[in-house]
């Protein structure tokens, strides 16, 4: 029963968004049926090139980056101290807000003359300054910097529950058999961490994926498409352009990326599991 | 209306928006499949619900304040509904093909109407608009769909124009250009006192340099031309259009180059306190203005190019339309009469305190210098536009965006633009 539930909540709207794939549809007229064209089209489109090598960027440095800050924080906050709860919550409190919001207090910082400018000035870089989210070289970057900052805080918790998981005596005994801190660190926490990383991994890749909000409440894909990722641009094709067969077959390009990172990660750890 | 014109106004709303988008890729766009089951909300005889997005706060107090009134008159019952406008332009495609759609909608004239009325969406007005005689031909020529039915009811319309300080041109003792020559000259002689010329607002509203495009597009070749241009039937790759970038790069070096990054109000703000010379902007961003600014505003028309071609200006037209499967036809009907009417208009326009003109021509704008200079300005123009999106669609608009906003950054590449721009555009055309 709960997978009838599931499949009717989940797998329709996917099999449907599948279908619209194949079709040219406005969202008024009935859909009309197109084979493979859309995706032919997605072949030779630069701006669809263009969002996917930023997709793959934003993967890379915003999962990668958000792993080691998250994962160095945890260990860093992991001793029971005094004041360390106050630190561990600083940390937290951007995923408190929304996406939203956090792009609207990162905009004032970024603007013209704003915090970032005098920032740079102080120190003697204003040759520098730049309009951050209006430049092509810049935009793409500057929207994973704030997306970092919340999502690092996010990591670090994951892990926290991770490493206090983690029963001591195993360290004890390492310490014992003459361990320095960094092989206990290589052998004994991060095999241990096993089942968080695959948490840890997915939540990246999702996050990755989606990143929606921040992008577009930031620079909306712009300037000129330069810091266009795969969701904004499937937005912008299917409720700017109307054209929601197309923005189906980008949709389906990112579940299909999606999958495969997981898939892949999965049966890597299954197998490791098996032998 | 006097508020924020919604169609090019992507700020706000789509950041709600935002939120919907990250509910996930492919289930989130087949959500959208199931429109047939819309909003519920009139039936047969009942109140006629009118669906605004005049969202702006005097704008709604203006439309409730005119809904009471048409309520206390007896000739029917209304009921209001404002919605955030960017939520509502997203969602008018569905409101119009669901099942049992509201009655009215606030909307633009030209074509984005005439669109809806293709696919027999629109309610036939034609019957509203025997009562309206004495309206100007171009409004009815504007209302009136391919079949040579009026689909459309206009409210009021407002223009655009080089707005600047009075106190700050008299300061720095320069007047108003009335040729492309004098215009750049003016903003030589601004740069030269360390003012940037021109603000502009491209960081989140890129669709404000498309009144730049529009504007040298009527200048160069004419209104004919841009039309046709905006429905598909020339390219963008044509040298005519390449020449109206040739034009715009004379004036490219007096762009203030932190209007990049910031929204058209924030240009505004920086345009009232001096630090840019003059901002080509429609008459909405006065909403903004603090009270004293407001008297100290002037304006002057769009400098003419070539004397050669008729005079038009940009109007873009603001009113309503109804759906054609709406369950109380009379009612709405009535409704119609009754906002077009010379009362209506007039407390629209007083309650509003915008700067627009009511479309009823016995109904008095206000007599503020600022109004009657930009009527006269509308009266004397041979034709009328609507704006980029209004002339053509809301789908076009982004390539455009995309198209116009490296071209400010990198003008040498204007031949790959315009080729990626026409690509984009046969996109949009075929659907």
């Amino acid at each position: 029963m709960p997978f009838l539930v599931e499949s009717i909540w989940v797998f329709w709207p996917a099999l449907q968004g599948f279908w619209f794939s194949l079709t040219r549809w406005d969202g008024m007229s009935a859909p009309s049926f197109v084979g493979a064209d859309n995706y032919v089209e997605l072949a030779g489109d630069a701006t669809f090139r263009g969002a996917l090598l930023n997709t793959v960027i934003w993967l890379v440095l915003f999962g990668g980056l958000s792993v080691l800050g998250g994962f160095g924080m945890a260990l860093v906050l992991l001793k029971e101290r005094r004041g360390v709860g106050f630190y561990r919550a600083a940390l937290f409190t951007p995923v408190v807000f929304s996406l939203v919001v956090t792009a609207l207090v990162w905009r004032v910082f970024y603007q013209p003359d704003g915090i970032a400018d005098t920032l740079l000035r102080a120190v003697g870089l204003e040759h520098l300054i730049r309009p951050w989210l209006a430049d092509p070289q810049t935009a793409l970057y500057a929207v994973i910097l704030p997306a970092l900052w919340r999502q690092i805080g996010y990591v670090m918790v994951l892990f926290l529950a991770g490493l206090k998981a983690i029963d001591p005596a195993l360290h004890e005994a390492a310490r014992m058999d003459g361990a320095n801190s960094w092989q206990r660190l290589r052998h004994v926490t991060i095999p241990q961490l096993k089942g968080v990383n695959a948490v840890v991994l997915s939540v990246i890749v999702i996050d990755s994926l989606r990143s929606f909000d921040i992008v577009w409440s930031m620079t909306r894909g712009g300037p000129y498409h330069s810091s266009e990722l795969l969701s904004t641009y499937m937005y912008s094709t299917a409720f700017q352009s109307l054209r929601l067969g197309y923005a189906s077959a980008i949709a389906v390009v990112i579940f299909v990326l999606a999958l495969a990172v997981i898939l892949g990660y999965l049966v890597r750890a299954f197998r490791e599991e098996a032998s | 209306m006097s508020d924020f014109d919604p169609g090019r106004r992507r700020f706000l709303g789509h950041l709600g928006l935002a939120g919907l988008g990250a509910l996930g890729a492919s289930s989130f766009l087949s959500a959208c499949a199931s429109s047939a089951s819309g909003p519920t909300t009139s039936n047969g005889s009942g109140a006629v619900t009118i669906q605004s997005n005049l969202s702006s706060p005097q704008a709604k107090a203006a439309m409730e304040k005119l809904i009471e009134t048409f309520n206390a008159q007896g000739k029917g019952t209304a009921s209001l509904n404002t919605i955030a406008s960017e939520t509502f332009r997203t969602q008018l495609p569905t409101y119009l093909t669901s099942s049992n759609p509201p009655d009215l909608y606030t909307w633009y004239a030209g074509s984005v109407a005439n669109d809806y009325a293709s696919k027999n969406l629109l309610l036939d007005v034609s019957e509203v608009w025997k009562s309206l005689d004495d309206y100007p031909q171009s409004l009815r020529t504007l209302s009136t769909d391919a079949s040579g039915k009026q689909i459309f009811v206009p409210m009021n319309n407002y223009w655009w124009g080089f707005f600047y300080r009075k106190s700050n041109f008299a300061k720095w003792g320069v007047q108003e250009p009335k040729t492309w020559t004098d215009f750049l000259a003016l903003c030589e002689t601004l740069k030269s006192k360390g003012i940037p010329p021109i603000g502009i607002g491209l960081g989140d509203t890129p669709w404000i340099a498309s009144a730049w495009f529009d504007y040298l597009n009527i200048r160069i070749n004419g209104a004919p031309f841009h039309r046709e241009l905006l429905a598909g039937k020339q390219r963008f790759d044509d040298p005519k259009v390449k020449a109206v970038f040739t034009r715009w790069r004379e004036a490219l070096p007096y762009f203030d180059p932190k209007g990049k990054a910031y929204p058209f109000q924030e240009a505004t703000t920086a345009l009232l306190a001096g630090k840019t010379g003059m901002f080509l902007i429609g008459t909405f961003f006065a909403d903004a203005a603090p009270k004293d600014a407001l008297d100290d505003l002037d304006f002057f028309r769009f400098p003419i190019i070539d004397p050669a071609v008729p005079l038009a200006e940009e109007a873009p037209t603001d009113g309503f339309f109804a759906s054609a499967k709406t369950g109380n036809p009379t009612g709405t009907k009535a409704l119609l009469t009754y906002l077009s009417s010379v009362e209506a208009q007039e407390a629209y326009v007083k309650a509003s305190s915008g700067i627009v003109l009511p479309a009823n021509p016995k109904a008095k704008a206000s007599d503020s210098p600022l109004v009657v200079k930009g009527k006269a300005m509308l009266d004397e123009a041979k034709e009328l536009t609507q704006f980029f999106n209004r002339d053509s669609n809301d789908a076009l608009q982004p390539t455009a965006d995309t198209a116009l906003t490296k071209f400010i950054d990198k003008p040498d590449q204007i031949d790959a633009i315009l080729r990626e721009w026409q690509a984009g555009a046969e996109k949009v055309f075929k659907g």
